[in-house]
């Protein structure tokens, strides 16, 4: 038997699995504890309402993590995005338009990211720093002192209506949620943003345009922004300048939940997104038995880092011996691979 | 032929050349080039609005901008180790909190104030060194961690008051000026940064964090203990924004659950504005104190200048842009840096 001197396959062996586990526990513990929460099935599926916006931002967050670069301006740009459908609505437009505009916003503030990034060659983190307080500003400046509200029906459906049952919201989401996982999984585009991810280097004399792949990248980020944007403004039923940084937590908690290496290269969408459930009706669930929105907050902080030791104590268990796991722990510095 | 003409003939413009050298040295550095953009906006502002000259308003930015001073130093001390601290703003925050109900209900005078909100920092300081430093998770996503659980705690502390009665005797140190337009908080928080660049500059340890932020394969080959100098920078950045929460109390006199929440990125931009780098390894303590009064400035002229408020996070993110485009080695080795990183990992 010939033996290849190939490390093995390094995804956590069943992590989806294990997060499948989870929710199905928490969704049990919520629906006896709680009386409000199933009700009947239909309740359940209308509280996905309330974090499929969240869900939207982590697919993009997911494909910009994975190769191995953050997007910190989604959610203040989705708040952009909501405000620019509101104005458009106020002045007379039609749903469409509207719809259009903020999905054409989101896109825009996601191609001067990933332009920023690609052409310019800066850091990520430092470039969509800076996007988000500028992106905060133009939103409270377009909202002014009071905001887009009561908008119409056709609109509202979008965040609010529900077919036989299964909100509108949660349907775009898991449209959208198969498009990210096909072009992730199945295309060359999708292969080569993880292959970035894992070596910008051998992306490069892979014969990749890493810049051009970055840019699309950063660019999709936002477009999943600008219609998470348009899903936050019809649910509301009124722009949401504030909501920006609320949302940036739980969506990094989601991905990095997920299973996706924050240095990029390793994770899957369909993870992510079963991540997006768990802390979706976690944080529902929550708000449901009484708990503040910053009880929340903190329980989100804590997931994320539970989530992060679990997965490094799993990742340092892989090769079993436990000598090897002593020479992990003394090694220097595995886990600083990038800035931040 | 004497040699002595010679050296002398060729002495002089030696001489000379190094001066210039030095003096473009000295252009280059990023704290000089912060301060003479600060000269031109004061001018310019001085120009339209007299009133900007006033001590006054001098006294007015200087103590606004202490606070962020004290937040980018802890800041500083963490990104020159190539790490990041998202949660600074936080702790500064329930440091605040905390130790303004003591004042409040307790009457704590404020020397003992100063010691709780040290050690509040520390404590929540040392939450960040263990994580990052013992548990190893990477520095962006455990300080986000820390970020909601920190800014929830104050919250819960809080549990729906405010702190808004701080005496006289404290908040005088923020408006009463020492000399015109040198408020008295300044001068308490000078020897601080003053302590900060010492340490960096002349104690192995500081020398230390740039070797582990330049290159910490090569900081753990030449024998430094680089989870133990990480683990300090955290405790170090706990501890300056613990102190930041008592300025933040003497300055604005209250504090309330949300106070901090947008200091955090404030913070890192005021340090990367004073040219600390994000990449590691490159900064100062200086750099900390004026990128912090640099962008005090630029708000006030902002709203001199009659910009609305809503436009000056906007001016922040702007100034996070030129400050990067204007540190040509934060890009061009963005790629070699990146391959870099990558040989650590495997």
């Amino acid at each position: 038997m010939t033996t290849l001197a190939l490390p093995r396959r390094w995804r956590l062996p069943g992590w989806g699995v294990c997060l499948l586990v989870a929710l199905a526990a928490e969704l049990i513990y919520f629906t006896l504890t709680t009386r409000h929460f199933a009700d009947g099935g239909t309740g359940m599926l209308a509280l996905t309402e309330q974090f499929v916006p969240i869900g939207l931002l982590a697919l993009g967050l997911a494909m910009v993590i994975l190769t191995g670069n953050i997007d910190l301006s989604v959610a203040a740009n989705a708040s952009l995005a909501s405000v620019f459908a509101g104005t458009a609505l106020e002045h007379g437009y039609g749903t469409l338009i509207a719809v259009l505009l903020a999905i054409a916003v989101g896109t825009a503030v996601g191609l001067f990211n990933g332009l920023v990034i690609a052409v310019l060659g800066i850091d990520s983190l430092l470039v969509t720093l800076a996007t988000q307080f500028i992106v905060t500003s133009i939103e409270t400046s377009v909202a002014g002192y009071s905001p887009p509200y009561g908008f119409a029906s056709s609109f509202l459906r979008l965040g609010q209506g529900a077919i036989a049952d299964v909100p509108v919201a949660l349907l775009v989401f898991l449209l959208l949620a198969v498009a990210t996982i096909a072009v992730v999984d199945g295309t060359t585009f999708g292969r080569s943003i993880t292959l970035i991810g894992y070596s910008r280097r051998a992306a490069d004399y892979t014969g990749i345009t890493t810049r051009r792949a970055l840019c699309a990248v950063f660019t999709l980020s936002g477009a999943l922004a600008g219609v998470a944007g348009v899903l936050l403004a019809a649910y509301y039923n009124s722009a949401q300048p504030e909501t920006g940084s609320i949302l940036l937590l739980p969506a990094i908690t989601a991905v990095v939940l997920g299973g996706v290496d924050i240095f990029g290269g390793r994770g899957r969408i369909g993870e992510v997104v079963i991540a997006v459930f768990l802390l979706g009706f976690l944080s529902q669930g929550m708000l449901i038995e009484g708990d503040s929105s910053l009880a929340v907050t903190m329980v989100t902080g804590l997931l994320l880092i539970g989530a992060l030791v679990l997965k490094v104590m799993f990742e340092r268990n892989f090769r079993a011996s436990w000598a090897a796991r002593m020479r992990q722990l003394r090694s220097p510095l595995s886990h600083l691979g990038r800035p931040g | 032929m004497t040699t002595a003409r010679d050296i002398q003939t060729v002495l002089p413009p030696e001489e000379d050349r190094r001066q210039s050298r030095a003096m473009i040295e000295l252009l280059r550095r990023r704290e000089v080039q912060v301060v003479a953009a600060m000269i031109v906006i004061v001018a310019v502002s001085t120009a339209f609005h007299p009133y900007f000259w006033a001590s006054a308003n001098f006294g007015y930015i200087l103590a606004d901008s202490m606070v962020i001073a004290l937040l980018a130093l802890g800041e500083t001390f963490v990104m020159l180790g190539r790490g990041i601290d998202l949660s600074v703003g936080s702790v500064m925050g329930l440091s605040a909190i905390i130790v303004g109900f003591q004042i409040q209900n307790h009457n704590m005078t404020l020397l003992p104030a100063v010691l709780l909100g040290a050690v509040i920092g520390v404590v929540l300081g040392l939450g960040n060194a263990l994580l990052v430093a013992v548990v190893r998770l990477p520095p962006i996503i455990a300080t986000l961690g820390t970020l909601g659980v920190y800014s929830g705690l104050e919250f819960v502390v809080t549990n729906g008051n405010q702190v808004d009665t701080i005496p006289n005797s404290m908040t005088n140190l923020g408006s009463n000026q020492v000399l015109p337009g040198i408020p008295e908080i300044f001068v308490y928080t000078l020897p601080l940064v003053l302590i900060a660049a010492l340490v960096l500059r002349h104690t192995v340890f500081g020398r230390s964090i740039y070797a582990v932020g330049d290159d910490a394969e090569a900081a753990y080959k030449a024998g430094i203990g680089v989870q133990r100098v990480l683990f300090m920078t955290y405790l170090i950045a706990g501890l300056l924004a613990g102190l930041a929460g008592v300025v933040f109390l003497i300055y604005t006199s209250g504090a309330s659950s949300t106070t901090g929440v947008n200091d955090n990125l404030s913070a890192i931009a005021a340090a990367l504005i004073g040219g600390t780098a994000l990449t590691g390894g490159r900064g100062g303590a200086f750099g900390a104190l004026v990128g912090s009064v640099f962008l005090t400035v630029t708000l006030t002229a902002m709203s001199f200048a009659h910009m609305p408020d809503v436009w000056q996070p906007a001016g922040v993110g702007a100034l996070v842009l030129l400050a990067v485009l204007f540190d040509r080695r934060a890009r061009d080795a963005s790629v070699a840096r990146r391959s870099k990183r990558r040989r650590w990992r495997r």
